[in-house]
This record gives structure tokens, C-alpha cells and sequence, in this order.
């Protein structure tokens, strides 16, 4: 596997723009069509909020959360232009932006009762340490004083029967998107074969795409110090679950 | 883009502070997509919403289904209404401009993109 120490000498924003943001983009299509279950901590997290509150799922990806709960409304918003077209495909209201630099007023979350952010899978994508701390600033920004929330981010502690193993933190985990394209010559070439049909022309199996993302592995407790660390937060709770660290903090006045 | 959404909007480039919210919608093409009407959910969002943002948005748009003040009496008609400017409405092509510092956020495909480039940051 390679990692990041090869992109050495690499500023964390051009690693992100080129290990994640391009990356997602290039396999949105693929992306999305292995994601459609919510992960249940992350649903019942969503199903517990009251009707009418107002939450942003900050990398919202396909839009996969933006629909759980239809008693609430969801703000979502993700780095990849592709993946929020899927979004507007899909019916939900997203928008571009960076996590960085929400462009929601703050005080529209001030005014509510009950509030409430989700970041799933997006934290581990930043490169540096400030810069995950300060997504994590970001998301408590957002939300009123008493308001939660949400993040999961990959752990390193891969579960016995994963795949994957990690012996360092900063890796390039590969995305492997299969790739068809007709025969030469044949009628795919020219779009719909000559009977009609559109995957009639013989398909030939290149070798996979294999795309590198960034990803920082979490180790246990990492995800609650950085979240203690922005000084705006408690935490409810927090645990590990499918191979990911996850956090519920509650936004200090 | 719902107009629920572009009411939670705000100018983010670096040193706009003043006259940053909301952002004007120009040159706006509209869509609605019809949603199941829930008094009870509209009901709760009222306190979300910033109510002349709303109101000056809509009226912008050529929407005149909103009161100017926010009446003390919530009726049905108004939640219907609500309902109907709020969730249903949405901007599919356009653009949301700040009137503090000028700049054009695109609206393209119903999506805005609120990126920045890196000297605004």
C-alpha cells in the first residue's frame, strides 16, 4: 500500500484537493451505489431529533442521511460537486461547500430549541491535526448552545475480519471502481448494439481504476481529545462501531 | 435550493461582515417540488426562520403568499403558505449575491456552490 509519506513535501491542502476532492468526484457514480444503508448509530441518532428541528449533514455524500428522519430538516452540503448532483438527483437540497468554512449564519441555529449537525466519514479525510480540529470547531460552530453533535471517522482498530489492516495513521486507502468499455469496433462503440439493446456489444474487462484517498485512522480517544480540545463542547457519548470511532458532543453556551 | 435553505445563508469570504445576509438572489429561475404538507412541522419551523429574509426573498422572486409582519394568529392558510414558500419553492438556476462585499455565489442545476477561492479565505 502506498501512503502519504510519497506525497512528502505535500501541502495538506493540495493533498486533500488531490486525494480527496478529485477523488470523489472520479467515483461519485461508483461511491453512491455502495452506499444506501444508514449505519444504525447514525440513524437512531436522526430518528431521535424532534420534529421540526433544523440539523446540516456536513459531507453529505449521495445524500444517504438527508432522508431518514423526514420530521426534520436537513441542510447538506459536501466538497464534491458530483456527489451533491447525486443529491439533487435524489430530490434532497445540498449544496457545494467546504468544511472548513460553513456558509451558514450562526445565529440561524442560534434561535432553535433543538439543533443538531452530522459529520459521517468526512473528519478523517483532513491532513492535519488543526485542520480536523478546526472541522470539528466548525460543526460546533453551527449549532446552538445545547444542540449535538454527530461525527464518525475511521478507526485504526480495524475489527479481526476486516480487510483492511493499517500499521500507521496517514494512509492511502485505494478505491478500486471496475471498468468496462466495449470491444473495439464493436456496436458499443457506436452506441446501442444493432438489435437494440444497449449491453448487447461484448463487453472486455480492463484492469480496475485504482484511486488513492487520504485518510487519517483514528486510534481510540483521538476523536474526543481533539473535540475537548476546541474548548466549545461536553461530550454525551462516544464509542466505536463497524470499524469507526464515533462522538456525540453536546455545544457548550 | 429551497428558500428555507437560503435563509440559513450567509456571506462567509473573509472580512464580510456587515450587509452579509441574506444574499440577494438574481437573475433567478424558480422550480417547486411538491412535499407532504405537515402543519405541525411548518409550525415549528417558524421560530427558525428569519421572517424578513423570507418575506423580501419571496417578494423578490415575484411570491407574494407571505404577510409582511408575522401575524400573532397562525392560521392553517398561513402555514400552508409557508409551506408552500419555504419547502416547496426552489431556485434551480440563478445566482446569490452578497450585498456586503459583491460576491456571486452560482446557482447552477438547483445546487449553489458556496466555494470561495483561495484570496477571498
Amino acid at each position: 500500500m502506498s501512503t502519504p509519506a510519497a506525497a512528502a513535501g505535500q501541502q495538506p491542502e493540495q493533498l486533500e484537493a488531490q486525494h480527496v476532492h478529485a477523488v470523489y468526484d472520479l467515483i461519485a457514480d461508483h461511491f453512491s451505489a455502495t452506499r444506501y444503508k444508514p449505519w444504525p448509530v447514525v440513524d437512531s441518532f436522526l430518528r431521535e431529533q424532534p420534529l421540526g428541528a433544523l440539523g446540516a449533514d456536513v459531507g453529505c455524500g449521495n445524500g444517504k442521511y438527508l432522508g431518514v428522519n423526514p420530521d426534520v430538516v436537513m441542510l447538506g452540503s459536501d466538497r464534491s460537486a458530483k456527489l451533491v448532483g447525486i443529491c439533487r438527483e435524489r430530490g434532497f437540497d445540498a449544496m457545494i461547500c467546504d468544511g472548513l468554512m460553513l456558509p451558514y449564519r450562526s445565529s440561524a441555529f442560534v434561535r432553535l430549541r433543538s439543533d443538531f449537525a452530522i459529520s459521517i466519514a468526512v473528519i478523517h479525510h483532513f491532513a492535519t491535526p488543526e485542520r480536523r480540529q478546526h472541522a470539528i470547531a466548525e460543526l460546533l460552530r453551527i449549532v446552538r448552545p445545547g444542540g449535538s453533535v454527530l461525527i464518525f471517522v475511521w478507526a485504526l482498530e480495524q475489527e479481526s475480519q476486516s480487510r483492511r489492516k493499517f500499521d500507521q495513521q496517514d494512509v492511502f486507502v485505494p478505491w478500486k471502481m471496475p471498468k468496462r468499455i466495449y470491444a473495439a469496433g464493436g456496436a458499443g462503440a457506436e452506441g446501442p448494439a444493432a438489435d437494440g439493446t444497449a449491453s448487447a456489444a461484448p463487453a472486455e474487462r480492463t484492469p480496475d481504476e485504482v484511486y488513492q484517498r487520504y485518510y487519517h485512522m483514528f486510534v481510540a480517544g483521538e476523536l474526543d481529545a481533539l473535540a475537548l480540545a476546541t474548548g466549545m463542547c461536553s461530550i454525551t457519548a462516544s464509542g466505536y462501531d463497524r470499524d469507526n470511532h464515533y462522538v456525540i458532543l453536546e455545544r457548550r453556551p | 435550493m429551497r428558500l428555507i435553505t437560503h435563509n440559513m445563508l450567509q456571506c462567509h469570504v473573509k472580512g464580510c461582515t456587515t450587509n452579509n445576509f441574506p444574499l440577494q438572489i438574481q437573475d433567478a429561475e424558480l422550480e417547486t417540488l411538491e412535499a407532504e404538507f405537515n402543519p405541525g412541522f411548518v409550525q415549528r419551523l417558524i421560530p427558525k426562520l428569519h421572517w424578513g429574509a423570507l418575506y423580501h426573498t419571496a417578494v423578490s422572486l415575484g411570491i407574494e403568499d407571505l404577510p409582511e409582519q408575522m401575524p400573532e394568529e397562525v392560521t392553517e392558510d398561513l402555514l400552508r403558505a409557508i409551506h408552500k414558500v419555504a419547502l416547496e419553492t426552489r431556485v434551480k438556476e440563478g445566482k446569490a449575491v452578497c450585498l456586503g462585499c459583491g460576491h456571486v455565489y452560482p446557482i447552477s442545476n438547483g445546487i449553489p456552490n458556496m466555494l470561495l477561492q483561495d484570496n477571498e479565505v
